[in-house]
């Protein structure tokens, strides 16, 4: 999964994100203001501590069990 | 071992009876013995879909209620030698059939089949109900569109919450020239929404129309969705049959009518 909010100049781009976002919320039964908030305080916690690709960050969030996956990526020192 | 497949896909008009037709037309063509079952009760659809609705006397209906014998009710294609149709009953509707009849129904058709497919009605009340109740493996029908695939995702909850866990996706309707410009979701972000396994993919394709109006499902028109469905059925039966991606698809017809171009 990437960003939730890129590519949004086409229908297909913008309907994906909306999708995943949906999807994730109702399967949490948390709706999808609440998921956008977790992301960004998780965004806001990690950052306290690590340098990371922030508009990489994605959540996902499987089925029986439902289960919230964060994907972070960290920078890399040499990259800084 | 015989299987009992139920195809579901929450929405309606995604093409779950044209699913069950071809896959289960396809099955009987590799020599397997398929039964097909419509447990959509009320709105029976699959007759026709395989022109067989001249022939129905009894329905499934009657087998549960042991108004006949199963033998009585299931009718036998004649051009396919191996496919078998228990047509659904038009006149009642779908609280005449419990979960638990249509399990013992599937345990008595597995006896005798190699493949039991139950086309699904729409929706996720008593019908659907009755229709998963003896599947141990379940096809979700779906299509490139945000409608169908909450659906979906809201089916393969329901399907794994029943402890359905052999569950594969069928994207029909795909348009690769509006994948291509950007105003259709594609394969792969189908999949990553839904995450689960992928057992085929159609393209939105006139002869599956046409095939259903004839009410002869793999005709042998050679059509790529005829060629699809024909490759779902030995995925099915554990073939490692790889995906054409329909870039490459599209790629490879736009070079064939440059041939003819030049």
């Amino acid at each position: 999964m990437k960003t939730f909010f890129r590519d949004k100049n086409r229908s297909a781009g913008y309907a994906r994100d909306r999708m995943k976002l949906l999807l994730i919320s109702e399967r949490i039964d948390c709706s999808p203001q609440m998921i956008k908030q977790l992301r960004n305080d998780m965004i806001h916690t990690a950052k306290k501590y690590l340098t990371i690709e922030e508009d990489k960050v994605m959540l996902e969030v499987t089925q029986e069990p439902s289960v919230v996956h964060a994907y972070i990526p960290v920078r890399n020192k040499k990259e800084r | 071992m015989s299987e009992v497949i139920v195809i579901t896909s929450g929405k309606g008009g995604v093409g779950k009876t044209t699913t069950v037709a071809n896959i289960g037309t396809g099955l009987s063509m590799l020599g397997k013995k398929v039964v097909l079952v419509d447990t959509d009760i009320g709105l029976r659809n699959l007759d026709v879909v395989l022109g067989l609705e001249n022939r129905i006397v009894y329905n499934l209906v009657d087998v549960v209620n042991g108004s006949c014998r199963l033998r009585q009710a299931m009718i036998r294609d004649k051009r396919h030698p191996n496919l078998y149709l228990l047509p659904s009953a038009q006149t009642k509707d779908k609280t005449a059939v419990s979960p638990e009849q249509m399990i013992k129904l599937t345990d008595d058709l597995r006896e005798e089949f190699d493949y039991v497919l139950l086309d699904c009605p729409a929706g996720i009340e008593q019908g659907f109900k009755n229709a998963i109740a003896g599947a141990n493996k379940a096809l979700v029908v779906t299509t490139p569109e945000v409608s169908a695939i909450r659906d979906a995702d809201r089916i393969i909850g329901l399907l794994e919450a029943n402890e359905i866990r052999d569950i594969h996706l069928i994207i029909n309707r795909l348009r690769p020239e509006m994948i291509a410009r950007g105003d259709m979701m594609s394969v792969d972000d189908v999949i990553e929404i839904l995450a689960v396994d992928l057992i085929g993919t159609l393209l939105d394709d006139e002869q599956i129309v046409i095939a259903a109006n004839q009410g002869d499902p793999l005709s042998g028109k050679n059509s790529q969705a005829e060629e699809e469905y024909k490759n779902i059925c030995r995925r099915l039966m554990g073939e490692k049959i790889p995906f054409v991606s329909i870039r490459q698809k599209k790629g490879f017809l736009r070079r064939l009518g440059n041939i003819f171009k030049n």
